[in-house]
């Protein structure tokens, strides 16, 4: 077990002062690449926040399209099975045997809202999804 | 001098002399070189001239250094393609002289005349004198540039598609694809859908290729150029049309569906009054499909410039991140249009 302040404390604290002490006091020059460090530094922490749990239910949604029987997963193999069983759900999507599939739909729309509740959640809200 | 960005002393005299030449001006003085921002393909320069005794204000475009996206025009074709869309009426700076030498300063560029105005987009969605007028104003200019068609002694290096415009595009980002490290289920779903449900395609014209809210000048309201023609081809013309539209364009302000600067009825009109031609509304939601997923790609292929140490920056690797939006983005539309049309 890890001491807090977590990574994502860490994080939080850190863009924090960038934002209320740092930005203020940057030339108008280097602005935007204060504003882009912001941006950097949420997007980190959302994902160390987020954790595993979203690509272990990924992982769970597409064995079951793809009728792949998984052992238990393990955190070490996690993207390797993913980046694995996405290959060949990709390869499949290419040849036309999800045509039309509402189920694939599906997790393919659950997979892509959960991917933007981390790299920008502010657009789920100004969507009203 | 090509190995990294070119420097104003070193480039000076040189471009004094070519100017001189190819006026015929007695007297070329370069007073100030500023590199513009912007581009991330090409390099910018600003040059504050004084040519036989007049200022004048001149931009001179090249290649830079890194070039990381495929499929883009050189010099002299962008050279050609000002110099067409000017004849055709279309608002874009005048294009003035072409060097395809490298010895002069070591790559090849033009000189056009600065067009004054605005480009960036998240401060054009927030110019209260920017509505529908402009809207109108770019629908009509699209329409010229949909004007100019095949075949082209001038334009003779803008091939035609082959087979389709839709599956030339979808072949070119299935391999880029391929080659990619991690394979990407959403875009192949799109991608699928776009080769399944391909309209037919009417006559081809001149496309622009990047017609959209960032890529033209404004000022004090007004339309002064259209710019950055270097991903021009022959094409479906509705390309440009669902581009301008996508909600991905719209930096911000998503209820003003043409390009975020007015409605998508003003710039409707102003393209049908232009080109006597009516838009089936419905045929461009399939275009803004295609835009979501061709931008996702380029976004990818920024994020790999950075990641491959080629190009490393943080405006790049924040780049690819917009990507998980624009493939949610694909899929919601691809689900309106299956349930009924509705647009985005």
């Amino acid at each position: 077990m890890r001491d807090r302040p977590t990574a994502a404390d860490l994080l939080d604290i850190a863009r924090e002062v960038l934002q209320q002490k740092i930005l203020p006091a940057l030339p108008a020059a280097l602005r935007y690449d204060g504003l882009m460090i912001v941006n950097a530094l949420a997007n980190a922490q959302r994902e160390i926040e987020r954790g595993a749990a979203p690509l272990g239910a990924e992982l769970a949604r597409l064995a079951k399209l793809l009728g792949e029987a998984l052992s238990a997963p393990e955190a070490d193999r996690l993207t390797e099975d993913l980046t694995r069983l996405n290959r060949r759900f990709a390869a499949e999507i290419r040849a036309g045997r999800f045509d039309g599939d509402a189920a694939a739909a599906e997790h393919l729309l659950t997979t892509a809202l959960d991917a933007v509740r981390e790299s920008n959640p502010k657009y789920l809200s100004d969507r009203e999804l | 001098m090509t190995g990294v960005g070119l420097s104003a002393e070193a480039i000076r005299a040189p471009l004094e002399a070519f100017i001189a030449r190819e006026s015929g001006a007695r007297s070329v003085c370069i007073a100030a070189l500023t590199r513009l921002g912007g581009g991330a393909v090409q390099e910018n320069w600003r040059l504050d001239a004084v040519i036989d005794g007049e200022a004048v204000a001149l931009v001179m475009r090249t290649s830079s250094a890194t070039e990381g996206v495929e499929e883009s025009l050189s010099r002299a074709d962008e050279f050609a393609l000002l110099r067409a869309a000017r004849s055709a009426g279309v608002t874009v700076p005048e294009p003035l002289w072409l060097c395809t030498e490298r010895s002069v300063i070591g790559r090849p560029f033009h000189v056009m005349r600065l067009a004054p105005g605005v480009s960036a987009g998240h401060r054009l969605v927030k110019d209260p004198r920017v509505g529908d007028a402009l809207a109108g104003r770019l629908g009509r200019e699209l329409a010229r540039i949909h004007a100019i068609r095949p075949p082209r002694s001038d334009l003779a290096f803008l091939r035609a598609p082959s087979p389709t415009p839709v599956q030339q595009a979808i072949a070119r980002m299935r391999r880029w694809l391929d080659g990619h490290r991690v394979p990407d289920p959403a875009l192949e779903w799109a991608l699928r859908w776009l080769e399944r449900n391909e309209p037919p395609c009417p006559t081809l014209t001149l496309v622009h290729g990047d017609f959209r809210t960032g890529n033209y000048l404004v000022a004090d309201g007004e339309l002064t150029a259209i710019l950055d023609w270097e991903f021009s081809a022959w094409g479906d013309p509705r390309e440009d049309i669902g581009w301008f539209c996508a909600r991905c364009w719209r930096f911000g302000a998503v209820g003003r569906e043409a390009g975020g600067i007015g409605s998508r009825a003003a710039f409707y009109r102003g393209y049908e009054a232009e080109s006597g031609c009516a838009i089936a509304p419905e045929s461009i939601a399939y275009w803004e499909v295609m835009a979501h997923v061709r931008w996702a790609y380029i976004a990818l292929q920024q994020g790999e410039r950075h990641l491959s140490g080629a190009d490393r920056s943080l405006e790049l690797a924040l780049t690819a991140r917009i990507v998980p939006e624009l493939r949610l983005e694909s899929l919601l539309l691809i689900r309106a249009i299956e349930h009924g049309g509705a647009h985005a």
